[in-house]
């Protein structure tokens, strides 16, 4: 007999996958706790392959939720990344979302 | 399922790596073995200032010497960060708030104590006790920024500062020996990390600034 699942507010289904992917999930996570970081901080923080981490930012980047600012520092090109109102507003609902889901699950 | 990250396990990481280069202990350091100097200029020379102006010299020219090594060293190294205000800003800005509490403090307690001719019984009882009080009291800030900042070698630090101010205290050891060698102490471990960090983080050429 299969045991029912309790009647949630919120389903797995409501849960953004684009953040819920572990290796966006980090970026998202490491770039929430700061006002903004570059690629090689995220590279050293987050342990994954420079193709790797570009790949992930891409798609962020493209949902809106990161944004990339090109400036100059010391004369030498440099790439800053933060997370957007929308990325930073995606992230609070996917936390209070997993929350939600997680606690209502049964022991 | 994936697990909830742990925020505050993140943002202390992330705050760690940017300290783990040895500059604040450099810094530190230079600052403690400031008043050691300026307590020796004052008695070598009779300055009576030394003990105010190095200290103060050090803070006027640590900051843009802080934001140039920051900028040559850590950034290339381990990428450049700007911590937010719930975050490292918000601990940088308690650093600074620290020191001055603690520099003002001890300026306090200085002109009071070159100033005051002891009339006082309770004046008389700190000064004679400065050593043991300068001690517990580094313990405690040492212990506050130290958890709050997430920096563990802090606690280290201020158990260190605490036994040679009660030694000194005990053993009666002339006050700029003990910060002087506190300040050698807390530099030479600096240095240690610094070199220990450029070993851990070699330069990748420009690409690892310009990506």
């Amino acid at each position: 007999m299969t045991k029912q699942l309790p009647n949630n507010d919120v389903g797995i289904h409501d849960i953004d996958r684009l953040i819920h992917e572990p290796s966006r999930l980090m970026i998202m996570a490491q770039l929430y706790v700061v006002q903004s970081a570059d690629f090689t901080f995220l590279l050293h923080q987050t342990g994954m392959t420079p193709g790797n981490l570009s790949a992930h930012l891409s798609k962020l980047e493209e949902a809106g939720y990161v944004e990339v600012t090109k400036e100059f520092l010391d004369r030498k090109p440099h790439t800053a990344l933060a997370l957007t109102k929308e990325g930073r507003a995606a992230f609070k609902e996917y936390r209070r979302k997993v929350k939600q889901f997680v606690e209502k699950l049964p022991e | 399922m994936t697990e909830e990250p742990n925020l505050k396990e993140i943002e202390r990481r992330a705050y760690m790596s940017y300290h783990q280069d040895g500059l604040l202990d450099i810094f530190a350091g230079l600052y403690i073995l400031g008043f050691g100097l300026g307590i020796f200029m004052d008695i070598i020379w009779d300055f009576g200032m030394g003990v105010i102006i190095i200290p103060g010299g050090l803070i006027a020219v640590a900051l843009p010497i802080w934001i140039a090594v920051k900028r040559k060293i850590t950034m290339p190294r381990i990428g450049f960060v700007k911590f937010g205000p719930a975050g490292g800003t918000s601990k940088l800005m308690a650093i600074f708030i620290g020191l001055a509490v603690a520099g003002l403090g001890f300026f306090f307690v200085f002109t009071l104590a070159t100033f005051q001719s002891g009339s006082r019984q309770w004046l008389d009882l700190i000064f004679q006790n400065g050593m043991l009080i300068l001690g517990f009291g580094s313990l405690a800030v040492c212990i506050l920024f130290g958890y709050s900042m997430g920096l563990r070698r802090l606690y280290a630090y201020g158990l260190l500062a605490m036994i040679t101010l009660v030694i000194g205290h005990l053993l009666d050891i002339f006050f700029a020996y003990i910060l002087s060698a506190l300040g050698i102490t807390v530099i030479a471990t600096g240095v240690a990390l610094l070199i220990g960090f450029v070993k851990k983080y070699p330069l990748k050429g420009d690409k690892a600034i310009a990506e």
